[in-house]
């Protein structure tokens, strides 16, 4: 039938997409951690119905040729894994990561997740456990008789009892880094999973091969960009306005041409 | 039956294919680098015996808009846009050296710099760029690619290859997207090139020229269509007399 129906409904579609992306950003804009993503578009393959520079005849060559291309593409949502803005949170069981790194989850599984999110609590058992009840790796165990938690920048945790002023040290947060995080898997509540796009955890201890600091007391805000937001939805909406226009003509002309 | 039919037809199948061309660019005006596809109306004269009474229209493209697209601040490290007529280096699936304009650069897992399709970004002695694991990566002016690993001084480890289209090498889109020489030699790494990092570069498919180009190839398909009626109308009253029970 038409070609430039479909290509026309291929830019809709990828603009619907794009806006899928972009609400999803939006609805994330205070969750911890959070890292923005963005649509990535691609133009599809090109049909080549005349090529160009073909002989005319003996003497003459085709100046030009007749090349359609075939509409859009999403190829990926790429994230962006810039550092979000530190908040003070005052609970001394938040932590941020100010670098590159990312805090271990245990899955229930027994896989370890990553995440940016470090806002931790104690669950009834005096585990150090994520918002979701998922306990940091390694375990940290909180004794019962705590006064104070302080975790160090270099991922050292220790803490004062009751009837001791000396802090002891119950365990050691580590970090992971990924040469390209861009790859890792989301996997909701705020976690990730390694994938083969996003190479082998390199872990390490807080503060060291560029895995960055930790900092007790903040957390880190999600790092979508608001107003970049809207201004992506109205570019959006315009092009899916001028899709849907091109869809409206080629109705019309295939309308026109039955009624011959 | 009159000829003009075959005449008008031809110039309502290009009005279609204008319609797909256009429909192309608009569905690609939020693509990163994309080179608006340019088309234009040729006449062909048909030859054979007889006068030569009747010229065809065809539609062709001919070519890419080179004009640069807007550019959008991301802000991220990795991305790129080429200034002027530069283009970035990239090897395409058939392992010859093409041409993007789309600088969303990426890390695969192997730590290789591909763009973001996942094709290889090569450097300006025509080779992959593998960088360090760990390393913090900066895109200079000129395409050096520096990457830092902590605790160690920042080093160079390769340099983009930028190259320019010039008139004597203009490039063509090929069927995957990707741009090439018209020969398929590669082009010559051009040391005045630069390219803004933390940019990248919109489409250049102007909308409002596309909106206007489709309403006007709507309209001349119309007048086409009316042709075709005509014809079939002179034909009904040619019919009409020459009928014996007229």
């Amino acid at each position: 039938m038409m070609n430039s129906l479909w290509i026309a409904k291929t830019g809709m579609t990828a603009q619907q997409t794009n806006l899928d992306v972009i609400s999803h950003n939006l609805a994330n804009v205070s969750t911890t951690g959070f890292k923005r993503n963005n649509a990535v578009f691609e133009d599809l393959v090109y049909q080549n119905l005349r090529q160009v520079g073909a002989q005319a005849d003996e003497q003459n060559q085709l100046p030009t040729g007749l090349h359609l291309g075939l509409g859009v593409n999403v190829v990926a949502t790429s994230r962006k894994f810039t550092q979000g803005s530190l908040q003070q949170s005052e609970n001394n069981l938040d932590v941020a990561i100010d670098g590159k790194g990312f805090l271990e989850i245990t899955m229930p599984d027994g896989t370890t997740a990553y995440t940016r999110d470090g806002s931790f609590k104690l669950d009834s058992q005096g585990r150090v456990v994520t918002s979701n009840g998922l306990p940091v790796a390694p375990g940290l165990m909180v004794p019962p008789d705590t006064k104070n938690i302080s975790i160090a920048q270099d991922g050292s945790v220790s803490v004062t009892v009751a009837g001791n002023p000396q802090p002891q040290q119950i365990g050691q947060l580590t970090m992971s880094s990924f040469i390209n995080p861009a790859g890792l898997e989301p996997v909701g509540q705020n976690l990730f999973r390694e994938s083969a796009a996003s190479g082998a955890p390199q872990q390490g201890q807080p503060g060291t091969n560029g895995l960055g600091i930790l900092k007790q007391g903040f957390v880190e805000n999600s790092n979508v960009n608001v107003v970049e937001e809207l201004i992506s939805m109205i570019q959006t909406q315009r092009a899916y306005d001028l899709n849907s226009k091109a869809v409206q003509t080629s109705d019309q002309m295939l309308a026109r041409l039955s009624q011959l | 039956m009159d000829r003009i039919i075959y005449t008008s037809m031809t110039g309502a199948n290009a009005s279609m294919q204008r319609q797909a061309v256009l429909a192309h660019n608009l569905a690609n005006a939020s693509t990163t680098g994309f080179r608006a596809e340019m088309a234009n109306f040729r006449a062909v004269p048909m030859q054979g015996e007889g006068a030569k009474t009747r010229v065809f229209a065809l539609e062709a493209t001919s070519g890419h808009r080179s004009a640069a697209g807007p550019a959008q601040t991301t802000g991220r490290p990795l991305d790129a846009m080429a200034v002027g007529n530069a283009w970035f280096a990239v090897q395409g699936l058939d392992g010859t050296e093409a041409y993007t304009r789309a600088g969303d650069f990426q890390l695969t897992a192997q730590g290789q710099l591909v763009t973001g399709n996942g094709l290889a970004v090569l450097s300006d002695g025509g080779a992959p760029i593998d960088v360090p694991q760990g390393a913090e990566l900066v895109l200079g002016g000129d395409g050096t690619l520096t990457a830092q690993l902590p605790g160690q001084p920042a080093q160079a480890i390769a340099r983009l290859k930028l190259a320019s289209e010039t008139a004597d090498t203009p490039l063509q889109r090929g069927d995957d997207g990707l741009f090439r020489t018209a020969g398929g030699e590669p082009l010559a790494q051009d040391p005045n090139a630069q390219l803004r990092a933390g940019m990248l570069e919109g489409s250049n498919v102007n909308a409002v020229e596309c909106m206007v180009g489709m309403i006007a190839a709507a309209r001349q398909f119309e007048q086409q269509v009316k042709l075709l009626q005509t014809a079939e109308s002179d034909d009904k009253s040619a019919g009409r007399l020459l009928s014996l029970t007229a």
